[in-house]
């Protein structure tokens, strides 16, 4: 629990710093006074559970809070704005037109940090205060109507990463204010109470929510190694966006061609191709691919409130092992298994001398495949075809060659900056290749470690915060029959 | 009895809210199969419809470059294009309204799926204890899948290294950091315009047309008496190559049967600082080869950008050295076959070396790399051989080499060697002069063709003329003037916007030096020795006519107030004590 507490402190520390964002922005007030009273028991048992729902710091104070702090870095914004004055020159020099876009973006753009503000707030509610499947599927819907197709899918936090990572990285960049709040208010909720954001908000998650039609449960050692994807697909993300080579999240979204009625004819049949999937493999994308999921599924795991399946004590009736079509539920573990504990002992430990080989393999695989990677990069692929057709080995020039040649810019400056490029690559290849088997590396000690679980709980990494297992509880039937009201039933208590 | 009257009216119910959707399921996933088939049929024909990309029109527009005037030509292309257009929208139009239509069967679709299967729920039965995977089982596979991805990710690592290589860009084409100079220092990697412009870097100087930047020269001097001259120093061999001037030095280069050096000599006094000869060099031929009297073996003049200074033999041997003396780097091009003896003067362009190779062998412009020599773009010419030397124009769309032979004059880009426009105006010449560029006109001249001035903006001749050409010395424009001077020894100075002839000039001796301006003034020296100063202007004006004390068929370089002059024998340096 401790631990949890100083996992949350730096997260949010790392969150709000070191961001190009114009005007300035100041970091959060202190996160803490937002937690409710630790509870020296784990949530998820009897107790814990007893003392979550009786706590008197909903979670909609704290997102009053994360809206006030959103507000306060606006105001800062404004004033750092009056702050610094273009500088007048005493030659006459005259300040060219500010070429890249302005981070006050437009009143759109602001009423969508409020929309998303709102439904986060309202999906929290639903996932752990009202416990509520119906409410969350209109919120679904509403959703797919507001973020899909009226806003056209962006701007979306899935996207907005690679808006961070270029503002980090590319001084001349000015991150849009709305891009960082679409970034961080997800987050921050996911840090609080769990992934509401994939609950019912995101519109990419949305869609294949309700096409959601006869889920297959698929083995879980299989999905277990299918959900590595997204962690390559992050670190690909982000190091295409950090060298310049575009937002490959953004130009890979299956989802915005049906948002905006139009696209072209291969993303167009991928993004068919996985909402058919997804009706018998629930929310393929948001499983096996999503990047952000990744940084949500962190954020989760150390999230102070969490939605659970009981409202307070797990009889273990196992009513609700299928209900998760995520397959995101937790069974009870209480014993060890046949292995014998030396034999997982030796493994664990030899797993964890393999570490540094895992991450020095994956510093050579990043190596290897830099001239790949680096090839993502439109100046590099020009300055190679360039060269090519001055060799003699390509006859015809294609329409960005000519276009440089009629520019006149010096052959030796395009060449030059391929080069920085390749080199940049490099080093981005290389360490992403290192993280990478780095996380291989954890992730076969977190097979190898032995979990004890006593009740039925929801993977925090991987529970979506959707809400149908609650309504397979019966406990959860107890609890809204007391309080007079009507459950969404699975089954209904007479 | 009421409750069960109750109970099967509602189970009556719900089998018909069940039948409904059911069918409502079944007939809007036939309904968007279809539409999704058309869809692709649509989208397929849109494709083939595309106004942008249409052969037929692109044909037609083709044949109206060649008859502009075809009316009935121009009728039949706007008609295409407009039915084009109508086509292609009304498609978009078309495809639109069936993604709606797919939208709306979608999500009938859904919801009628929805209703069925909160009517075919049922209570949760779990399965037996035992039949679920063990957690020591998922651990097991868990790994063992883990495993697999990871050797395959380092396997799909290794192929795209094998595929597509760790280095993409050519090494030989990018910058590298400069070296540094012997006190510790940074040079940049190539000169700034400014330094060009400060210094007499080549032939006919900064951009090798013609033009001095340095506004005060000397008027009159007597290299026989000595009068005005501040040096006279002998040069070691012989040769025809003009000097070039970098900061405190002077270079020439020589040879004879005996060898071929590069020599450098201080420019205050004269002194001969170095020599180095032009030997070892890798391909260079064993024997001289023929050439004339006239032109010897070191005609080209050398070219130095203040990093190093390079020069050219009639051997195809090309030479760089350092500021020091000491070889930088040597290659041969092949032993031009050009009857008379090479001597087109290579040029520097920012950090590269412009070398016109016109011969027998094959015509080529080279653009070499200035530090190591290697060619960095060869462009294969349609010419005869020449013996001219390229320019470097600075235009409004950026900086142009202009080559002269027979038959066209061509302008290249500098940094591709891709050439840009091409004008036939020198057939049936044995091209020497180089060309000259003022106010948006390359002018050109040689004998047995014409003299053009060709407009860039239109690429077209602007107006030629046949008399009076010359055959060596280069055309000068200076501003509103061009002069030229012949072999016979006549100077013409013609309106340069429309080549009407202002004045003209007979002289006993021809001219094979090209003319230079500085100032308001021309030096334009005979095979005499006698260097011509006269006023640039409409009427002809003489300043000035400066024996050297012996012959001389070199251009003079203009720098930094002083003129320095290379005779058969020696060097001179004209100037203010």
């Amino acid at each position: 629990m401790r631990g949890e507490r100083t996992a949350r402190r730096t997260g949010a520390g790392v969150l709000f710093a070191g961001f190009n964002v114009r005007p300035a922005v100041r970091p959060p007030a202190d996160l803490s006074s937002c937690r409710a009273k630790t509870s020296s028991e784990a949530p998820n048992s009897v107790k814990g559970a007893e003392n979550e729902a009786k706590s008197t710091r909903t979670p909609g104070l704290c997102c009053v809070l994360t809206l006030t702090i959103v507000v306060v870095i606006v105001a800062c914004a404004t004033a750092s704005a009056e702050r610094f004055p273009q500088p007048e020159f005493d030659s006459g020099y005259q300040m060219p037109a500010q070429a890249h876009p302005s981070a006050w973006g437009n009143a759109w753009e602001y009423l969508d940090v409020a929309v998303l503000a709102g439904a986060l707030v309202t999906a929290s509610y639903l996932a752990l205060k009202w416990r509520r499947r119906k409410g969350m599927f209109a919120l679904t819907v509403f959703s797919i109507v507001y973020f899909g197709f009226w806003r056209r899918g962006c701007i979306c936090p899935v996207g907005s990463l690679q808006n961070v990572v270029l503002a980090l990285t590319d001084p001349g960049y000015t991150l849009p204010l709305s891009a960082l709040a679409f970034f961080v208010l997800p987050l921050g909720f996911a840090l609080y109470c769990g992934r509401t954001f994939c609950a019912g908000v995101c519109p990419l998650g949305a869609i294949q929510d309700v096409v959601v039609v006869k889920p297959v449960r698929m083995p879980r050692w299989l999905s277990h190694a299918l959900g590595t994807i997204p962690y390559l697909y992050l670190g690909l993300a982000v190091l295409f966006a950090a060298g310049g080579a575009g937002f490959v999240i953004c130009r890979y979204d299956p989802f915005v061609s049906f948002f905006r009625m139009s696209g072209e004819l291969s993303r167009l049949v991928m993004g068919g191709v996985l909402l058919v999937l997804g009706m018998f493999v629930a929310r393929p994308y948001c499983r096996f691919l999503c990047p952000y999921g990744v940084l949500l599924g962190w954020m989760s795991r150390f999230s102070k409130r969490h939605l659970t399946i009981t409202p307070d004590e797990c009889v273990k009736c196992r009513l609700c092992e299928d209900s998760c079509p995520f397959d995101a539920i937790r069974k009870p573990v209480e014993d060890e298994g046949p292995e014998p504990r030396a034999a997982g002992v030796r493994r664990l430990g030899m797993l964890l001398l393999l570490i540094p080989v895992f991450v020095a393999a994956g510093v050579l695989a990043g190596g290897w495949a830099e001239g790949a990677l680096s090839r993502a990069h439109p100046k590099v692929r020009l300055s190679e075809r360039i060269a090519r057709e001055d060799a003699g080995e390509v006859p015809d020039g294609t329409t960005e060659s000519e276009t440089f040649r009629q520019m006149k810019t010096p052959l030796s400056a395009l060449h030059e900056e391929a080069e920085n490029i390749w080199k940049r690559f490099l080093a981005g290849g290389r360490t992403l290749g290192g993280l990478l088997g780095l996380a291989f590396g954890l992730n076969l000690i977190g097979l190898s470690v032995r979990w004890k679980r006593f009740d039925y709980e929801p993977d925090r990494g991987a529970c979506l915060s959707c809400a149908r297992c609650i309504s397979y509880c019966p406990r959860e039937h107890v609890r809204v029959k007391e309080q007079g009201g009507t459950s969404d039933g699975v089954f209904r208590v007479p | 009895m009421a409750s069960s009257g109750y109970l099967s009216r509602a189970q009556g119910a719900v089998r018909i809210l069940h039948a409904a959707a059911r069918g409502t399921a079944a007939v809007t996933a036939v309904f968007c199969l279809v539409i999704v088939v058309i869809l692709a049929m649509s989208l397929a024909q849109a494709r083939k419809a595309d106004p942008i990309d249409s052969p037929v029109l692109e044909k037609l527009i083709r044949e109206m470059a060649d008859r502009p005037d075809d009316e009935d030509l121009k009728y039949q292309i706007r008609s295409l294009d407009l039915l084009t257009r109508r086509a292609h929208f009304a498609t978009r139009a078309f495809i639109r309204n069936g993604a709606f239509l797919l939208l709306g069967g979608v999500v009938l679709l859904l919801a009628s799926l929805r209703v069925l299967s909160v009517l075919e729920r049922r209570l949760p039965e779990p399965a037996a204890a035992d039949a679920a995977e063990p957690p020591h089982l998922f651990s097991e596979r868990g790994r063992r899948a883990m495993s697999i991805a990871g050797g395959a990710a380092l396997a799909a690592s290794v192929v795209l290294g094998i595929l597509f290589g760790s280095r993409t860009v050519p090494p030989a084409s990018v910058s590298r950091p400069p070296s540094p100079r012997p006190d510790g220092g940074d040079v940049p990697l190539f000169p700034s315009r400014e330094e060009m412009l400060r210094n007499w870097p080549g032939f006919r100087g900064p951009d090798g047309n013609g033009i001095a930047y340095c506004t005060r020269a000397p008027l009159k001097w007597n290299g026989a008496t000595g009068k005005g001259v501040l040096w006279k120093t002998e040069v070691p061999r012989p040769g025809f190559s003009s000097p070039v001037v970098w900061g405190g030095r002077v270079f020439l280069s020589g040879a004879d049967r005996d060898g071929r050096e590069i020599f450098c000599f201080d420019a205050d006094t004269g002194d001969l600082l170095w020599r180095a000869s032009a030997s070892g060099i890798p391909g260079s031929p064993a024997a001289l080869p023929e050439v004339m009297d006239d032109t010897g073996h070191a005609a080209p003049t050398m070219a130095t950008d203040g990093r190093r200074a390079y020069a050219m033999f009639s051997t195809g041997d090309l030479m760089a050295v350092g500021l020091d003396g000491k070889k930088v780097w040597g290659r041969n091009l092949g032993v031009p076959r050009n009857g008379y003896g090479h001597s087109s003067s290579p040029i520097v362009f920012r950090d590269t070396l412009l070398v016109q190779y016109d011969h027998a062998g094959g015509a080529r412009l080279l653009i070499l790399d200035a530090r190591t020599g290697e060619t960095r773009q060869e462009t294969v010419r349609e010419v005869e051989t020449s013996w001219s030397s390229p320019i470097i124009v600075e235009t409004e769309s950026g900086p142009l080499a202009v080559l002269c032979a027979d038959p066209t004059v061509a302008g290249y880009d500098p940094e591709t060697g891709l050439e840009l426009w091409a004008v036939k105006c020198l057939e049936g010449a044995e091209v020497g002069p180089s060309a000259a560029y003022a106010n948006g006109l390359v002018f050109a001249a040689n004998d047995n063709a014409k003299c053009a001035a060709i407009d860039l903006e239109t690429e077209k001749i602007l107006w030629d003329r046949l008399e009076e050409l010359p055959d060596c010395a280069s055309p000068l424009a200076v501003g509103a003037f061009l002069f030229l001077a012949s072999s016979a020894g006549e100077i013409t100075c013609l309106e340069a916007r429309t080549g009407k002839v202002l004045w003209q000039r007979e002289f006993d001796d021809g001219f094979y030096a090209s003319p230079i301006a500085a100032g308001d003034r021309v030096y334009l020296t005979d095979r005499n020795g006698v260097t011509h100063v006269f006023r640039a202007g409409a009427k002809y004006e003489e300043v000035a006519a400066n024996p050297l004390g012996e012959k001389s068929d070199c251009t003079p370089a203009i720098v930094t107030g002083r003129i320095f002059l290379r005779g058969r024998k020696h060097l001179y340096c004209v100037g203010e004590k």
